[in-house]
């Protein structure tokens, strides 16, 4: 990108009219690029969020700016002037500059990773709860959507394979049901039955992120006492989903088995298997792909009602903390790291969309 | 493998046997309203080295056959009674019999099949060349240089640019483009029989030539054994050894190309080809079958072309007329066949036959320049 | 005789297509009987708000049909009356983010061009950011102490992903014989809009807004649970938050009080979704006419 802008502004100098004529077409390619268009949208997209926050925290009536001096004066008894300086610094904001400077100034402390300092645990910045937290989430809901997704699609192709049958008629029954009842009924559900009723689970022990004494280092015993903690937000995350991944690729299996390239395949005598996965299967996931959009952004929302209910200490509990303590500095940095985080999910999941499909790269 | 050129072989160890005879063979599928009838009685020899061309409108059974000899139709398809013998290198099988392995080997190397709609004949996510490298390892054949080099000469060989084409996904391609790699695919294991349902409809007129051009020279200069599917009766004269027509699941006449065309039999083969528009003739003299094909599920009594046939009497509604011998390697299953002859007699077929031949003598013509 | 006989024969017709699809039609009768028993349920099951000590976490009986709660009442009369809040708020939810949606996905189908491109941008946007933190956080400054108010709030942000489905499906009808025909013969875009393209995308609407009727459920109940939405009636949400913030879900004989709401939310979810498989059915036009 940087030595393609650079040469777009030499042009005039070197004055060459053909170089020109092939800086601008290099410039269309690498726009027309389909990595490059994907990568730009989602920088748009951050961009427009970070903005919208800006202006709900800046300009809403009743916005958390007003409502924390407003606290800071009736709790506290600060005067107007001190409690709107302590504001500021909590929120890294200059109040006293214009509103443009007060926006360019967000942005730039967000380039810088700058995101201000939580109001209930003085000195603790934002950044840094973020860092210490969002790793478990990303652990947990990332182990949740991939072990769904690849779930659903085989009992899918199954089920495809199989349809009209009993095992069908089952798996067809389960998904409906799991995937309308809501993640966090499921949530409360797996605690009731699990962990109360039948306690086959040591519920009390599992939350938490990990077993007190347990530190991260590269060994099983660290691997498994996270996943024993992450086991019922993994579990909850992967019941709710993959109902719908199931009766998705059960519908686009049998779409793709009717196609002509099937029955040519099987003309030419290839293997069942060869078939049913890189025939069949492959192209029967694909629009599946285009639904992980909506998809992530659903079970990334929703992880933040699942990760309270199972007391699972990731960026979600973390927000849900903040919220219920009005701790706006940290809701709106947790908030706007969620978002990013899903926007690069999205951006992870059309990369691999376009590795897998060659067509969209075209069109 | 010889390089740089075509390893095409017949297979001279037949001891004059068919490399494949169907007899008898039945296809049925189970509706919900009823069997569906959709080939009845089916006995044929495909002789080595010859093309035979399977004629009728649309719904005459005539793609059902040709699935059926590769056991492709669906699972709601029955093929039975019926033999489907196979012969190579003096080996005999019915192909009926063989087990899901054995017949997934037997396609492609044995017999392949060109298929109508080659627009989607390939998997989109995959470029050619994965997907003939697939079908080579599918078949045993692991040598990748071989078979890269194999398919780079049957690329040459349908005119296309090997280099272009051999990395392209297929949207990357044309549709004439596809139904050739299509036809050079379908040549890669060196089968002994090729099977080509509708190898040139959907594809634009020059596409059409090119191809046909290159099936003539699979057929004249490599002596494939071939079966045309096709409602098209110019490409069938142009292509065809012997020629069947088939009618409601059932072949009605076969016979070489030459009697059929000339010198038909039965009252639906002479309607087809009354029925071939003429480039000279104006469109009032155009002839077409009255009625439409028949009910697979609640076929008529007697002969099944009866309710549509001119010359069709009493006998015709009650008894069903078997293949009978009308000419030297000619049959035809009709109570009035010398009927037809006589109305020959009285009204040759020039209109029909002409634009035929039109086209088989334009097309020669075509050669010769070339 | 006409002005009745009419509608009755429609909604016979209707009745009959729904039951082609036999999951769906029971789904149809569930939400059915789910709704009466909201809406006029209340008028015959008074609500037990007396304290019975000696009651406390009874099983399921002829008396107590669901159950006593903690403080031994009547779980059946609070189900019962749990339930208008909660299918209110989801309807205008519902009403407002298909009205959204359907709007402006015809809109930017039809447009095209730079209406749709700039209506496209900002969905898929809005699309990208997770729905539920965002109400949750936006909940946390602004006061939803009303239940229209709350079903406003939820339809405004929840439309995006009904927006993409309405237009992608109002694309593939635009490229239809009927809207080409209409659109040769120049009979206006109101013509066009109403004559041609909403009877035809009715079975759309329709299934549009049951389904987002439960998003509305779903984002509902959850902002309950977390305490961020001060609705002072008893409804289904609140059952289950009050069971979960008093810790009755470690409490083995409290589960009858928590299973019955929770029961209640995901039979009313799953018999709505399966309904739309017989609306798919009913408001078929091509199916109606041959009905």
């Amino acid at each position: 990108m940087s030595t393609s802008s650079t040469s777009a502004m030499a042009p005039e100098s070197q004055g060459r009219i053909r170089s020109d004529v092939s800086t601008v077409k290099g410039l269309r390619r690498v726009a027309d690029n389909f990595y490059v268009r994907r990568v730009a949208k989602a920088l748009f997209t951050v961009w427009v969020v970070s903005t919208i926050i800006f202006f709900l925290i800046r300009l809403l009536p009743g916005n958390p700016i007003e409502q924390y001096i407003a606290r800071l004066i009736e709790t506290q008894g600060m005067d107007y002037e001190n409690a709107r300086m302590q504001a500021a610094a909590l929120f890294a904001i200059d109040l006293d500059a214009p509103l443009w400077k007060q926006y360019l100034d967000y942005l730039l402390n967000l380039l810088r990773g700058n995101l201000g300092v939580s109001i209930t645990s003085p000195g603790t910045t934002v950044t840094s709860i973020i860092a210490r937290f969002l790793p478990w989430t990303i652990f947990s809901v990332g182990i949740g959507l991939i072990l769904s997704f690849t779930v659903g699609i085989l009992l899918g192709l199954m089920m495809a394979y199989r349809r009209e049958g009993l095992l069908d008629h089952i798996l067809t029954i389960f998904a409906s049901v799991v995937s309308s009842i809501p993640n966090y009924l499921i949530g409360i559900l797996l605690v009731v039955w699990l962990g109360v009723q039948w306690k086959v689970l040591p519920i009390a022990q599992m939350r938490g992120t990990l077993s007190p004494g347990v530190t991260p280092s590269f060994t099983f015993a660290f691997l498994y006492d996270a996943l024993f903690h992450a086991f019922l937000p993994i579990v909850t995350y992967v019941l709710t989903t993959v109902g719908t991944w199931m009766l998705s690729m059960k519908g686009s299996t049998i779409g793709t088995l009717g196609e002509d390239f099937v029955t040519v395949a099987r003309a030419r005598g290839l293997k069942d298997w060869r078939i049913t996965t890189a025939y069949v299967g492959r192209n029967a996931a694909l629009p599946l792909f285009t639904q992980l959009t909506i998809a992530i952004g659903f079970v990334v929302g929703g992880s933040f009602l699942i990760e309270t209910i199972f007391q699972y200490q990731g960026i979600g509990y973390v927000l849900s903390g903040a919220i219920a303590a009005r701790d706006y500095p940290v809701m709106q940095g947790v908030f706007l790291i969620i978002t990013m985080s899903v926007i690069f999910a999205n951006l992870l999941a059309d990369f691999l969309y376009g590795w897998l499909d060659p067509r969209i790269k075209v069109g | 493998m010889t390089k740089g050129k075509l390893d095409w072989q017949m297979d001279e160890h037949q001891n004059g046997k068919a490399p494949l005879s169907l007899q008898n063979v039945h296809v049925s599928y189970a509706t919900r309203r009823g069997k569906v009838q959709a080939v009845r009685n089916v006995t044929l020899d495909l002789h080595a080295g010859e093309s035979l061309a399977l004629i009728g409108e649309s719904g005459s059974g005539k793609t059902t056959l040709g699935l059926a000899i590769v056991r492709l139709l669906p699972e709601t398809a029955q093929i039975s009674p019926g033999v489907i013998l196979y012969r190579r290198d003096g080996r005999e099988v019915d192909i009926l019999k063989l087990d899901r392995n054995e017949m997934r080997e037997f396609r492609w190397r044995d017999c392949a099949m060109v298929f109508q709609a080659a627009l989607n004949a390939f998997n989109p996510v995959l470029k050619i060349w994965a997907q003939a490298w697939d079908t080579a390892k599918a078949h045993g054949w692991h040598d990748k240089e071989a078979v890269r080099r194999r398919l780079v000469e049957l690329l040459e060989f349908v005119q296309l640019d090997p280099k272009r084409v051999i990395d392209a996904y297929p949207h990357e391609l044309s549709g004439g483009m596809r139904q050739r790699v299509l036809l050079a695919l379908s040549l890669l294991l060196n089968p002994q029989v090729l099977i080509l349902d509708e190898p040139t409809t959907a594809l634009d007129i020059i596409t059409q030539r090119t191809i046909i051009k290159l099936l003539r020279k699979l057929k004249e200069d490599q002596g494939f054994t071939m079966i045309f599917i096709s409602h098209d009766l110019a490409i069938a004269a142009e292509l065809a050894d012997r020629v069947a027509t088939m009618y409601a699941g059932r072949i009605v006449e076969l016979g070489a190309s030459e009697d059929i065309f000339y010198r038909p039999r039965h009252p639906y083969t002479l309607g087809l080809i009354r029925a071939v528009p003429t480039v000279t003739g104006g469109f009032e003299q155009l002839f077409s079958i009255p009625g439409s094909p028949p009910d697979l599920i609640d076929l008529p009594s007697g002969c099944k072309f009866h309710p549509r046939c001119a010359f069709a009497t009493d006998r015709c509604k009650l008894e069903e007329p078997e293949l009978e011998e009308v000419g030297p390697g000619h049959t035809a299953a009709c109570w009035h066949w010398r009927a037809v002859e006589e109305e020959l007699q009285r009204n040759p077929l020039h209109r029909g036959v002409l634009s035929v031949l039109q086209a088989i003598s334009f097309n020669a013509e075509e050669e010769a320049v070339s | 005789m006409d002005i009745i006989r009419g509608p009755l024969r429609w909604l016979g017709t209707t009745l009959k297509l729904m039951t082609y699809n036999k999951a769906g039609f029971i789904g149809f009768l569930v939400t059915l009987a789910i709704l009466l028993m909201a809406l006029v349920g209340p008028f015959f099951v008074p609500l037990d708000t007396k304290t019975k000590l000696d009651k406390i976490y009874q099983p399921p009986s002829t008396e107590h049909w669901f159950g006593t709660d903690h403080q031994g009442r009547d779980i059946f009369s609070q189900i019962v009356h749990g339930g208008k809040d909660v299918i209110y708020v989801a309807a205008v939810a519902a009403f407002l983010s298909t009205f959204i949606a359907v709007t402006f996905g015809t809109l930017s189908a039809f447009a095209g061009g730079a209406v749709d491109s700039v209506i496209m941008g900002f969905t898929d946007i809005i699309l990208t950011i997770p729905q539920f933190p965002l109400l949750a956080v936006l909940a946390a400054f602004i006061k939803l102490d009303n239940l229209t108010l709350l079903g406003v709030f939820l339809g405004l942000l929840s439309w995006p992903a009904l927006l993409r489905a309405v237009r992608s499906q109002a694309l593939s009808l635009k490229e239809r014989d009927f809207v080409e025909a209409a659109r040769a013969l120049d009979l206006g875009a109101g013509h066009i809009i109403f004559r041609e393209l909403v009877p035809n995308m009715m079975t759309y609407i329709v299934i549009s807004f049951t389904l987002a009727m439960t998003a509305a459920v779903y984002t509902q109940v959850g902002l309950v649970l977390l305490g961020l939405v001060p609705v002072s009636s008893s409804n289904w949400g609140v059952m289950i938050s009050l069971a979960w913030t008093q810790g009755a879900i470690f409490f083995r004989d409290a589960m009858w009080r928590i299973m019955m709401p929770i029961l209640a939310i995901a039979v009313f979810q799953l018999s709505v979704i399966t309904m739309t498989r017989s609306l798919e059915l009913a408001f078929n036009p091509r199916l109606r006419t041959m009905a």
